[in-house]
């Protein structure tokens, strides 16, 4: 009877091999899952893209026919994001309209945002902000202060231009032209 | 030991998490852009320093009638043409002056800029300026790109030609028109 005085002792080992198969559970892990949005900022023109002047007055203030609307669009963490800029600049403030033989600088470029910083025309002859924008060659037209509250919002902007030829050389005939950028920046 | 690490490095990568997010500082928008054009028109302009040109006394039968001279200034301002021409003209050549019913024409009126030689106002328009048989071209301005924009002063200098001619007493007026044109 030699596997009954074995046969026992396999069935004890088997009991504590279960046990053991029970406390061998596996270390808990934990992964870590994080996901970011984005934050998203646009500016659209919705309307005065184009802007023309017909009959040039020398020496005087020429004001640009209408204003530009301008659509700013945001979603940020407002525990990241102080401030929504608004800067419109010339890439060249030297150069802001060329024409044939004779450039009109920026700082002959006035802009107007009654809603906005530059309440009366200023030349847009600033600094850039944030990175955004030329030395000399800028205006910030707003900056709203983002909080939870506006985190993710819009707002629409008139900007009103004048071309201030007062004490500028007459201009030789023809056109000149020029681009105006658009940009927002958070702070 | 190895739990307390595996804690540790789970930790620091869960306090790590945020700084991913960070820095919407900076964050720039798309470009939008405003196209600019102011045009500046051609101008073509003529200034003479005084309306009034006067000859207090005419002689008969000669050509020394020299009203007081006028100065003229013209100024133009183009993107384009090859000249400025300058013509004087009478709307109606054979009343150039007029002293009720007693005539001067104006082929006895001469016309000259800068000390030129006198010529009469008997020539034909030009480029629609001026009236047949009654104008003068004064000077004619070459231009191009580098001399679109410009100006030159003249003298004019106007005279009576009334050489075999006996006028009646009396006051003649006329008007003498002027006018710059580009071709």
């Amino acid at each position: 009877m030699r596997f009954g005085r074995y046969g026992i002792g396999f069935l004890a080992l088997s009991a504590v091999f279960a046990f053991r198969a029970r406390e061998l559970s596996a270390q808990a892990q934990i992964i870590s899952l994080a996901a970011t949005a984005p934050g998203t900022l646009a500016v659209t023109v919705t309307s005065g893209a184009v802007q023309t002047i017909a009959g040039v007055t020398d020496n005087a203030v020429n004001s640009f026919p209408a204003p530009v609307v301008i659509q700013t669009d945001w979603n940020v963490n407002p525990g990241q994001t102080n401030t929504v800029d608004l800067i419109a600049y010339f890439s060249i403030p030297a150069q802001a309209l060329v024409g044939a033989t004779t450039q009109i600088p920026s700082s002959r470029v006035l802009g107007r945002v009654l809603t906005g910083t530059p309440t009366t025309f200023t030349a847009i002859a600033q600094n850039g902000i944030g990175g955004v924008g030329t030395a000399g060659g800028s205006l910030s037209l707003f900056a709203v202060t983002i909080t939870g509250a506006n985190k993710n919002a819009s707002r629409t902007d008139n900007l009103d231009l004048q071309l201030n030829l007062v004490g500028f050389p007459t201009l030789p005939a023809g056109a000149f032209t020029g681009v105006l950028n658009l940009r927002a920046v958070t702070q | 030991m190895r739990r307390l690490l595996r804690k540790a490095i789970t930790a620091a990568a869960v306090l790590m998490l945020p700084s991913t997010a960070v820095a919407q500082i900076g964050l720039t928008s798309n470009v939008a852009t405003v196209a600019l054009t102011a045009t500046k028109n051609a101008t073509l302009t003529v200034t003479p320093n005084a309306s009034t040109a006067t000859l207090a006394s005419i002689t008969d039968g000669s050509n020394v009638n020299n009203f007081t001279p006028v100065s003229l200034t013209t100024s133009w301002n183009l993107t384009a043409g090859s000249s400025v021409r300058l013509i004087g003209w009478f709307a109606t050549p054979a009343q150039a002056l007029v002293n009720g019913a007693n005539f001067i024409p104006s082929s006895k009126v001469e016309g000259r800029v800068n000390a030129a030689a006198y010529a009469p106002f008997t020539g034909a328009a030009l480029g629609g300026v001026g009236v047949a048989g009654g104008s003068l071209q004064l000077f004619s301005q070459a231009v191009a790109a580098g001399s679109f924009f410009g100006a030159r002063t003249d003298q004019l200098d106007l005279r009576l030609d009334l050489t075999g001619t006996t006028t009646f007493a009396g006051d003649y007026l006329g008007t003498l028109n002027l006018q710059a044109i580009v071709q």
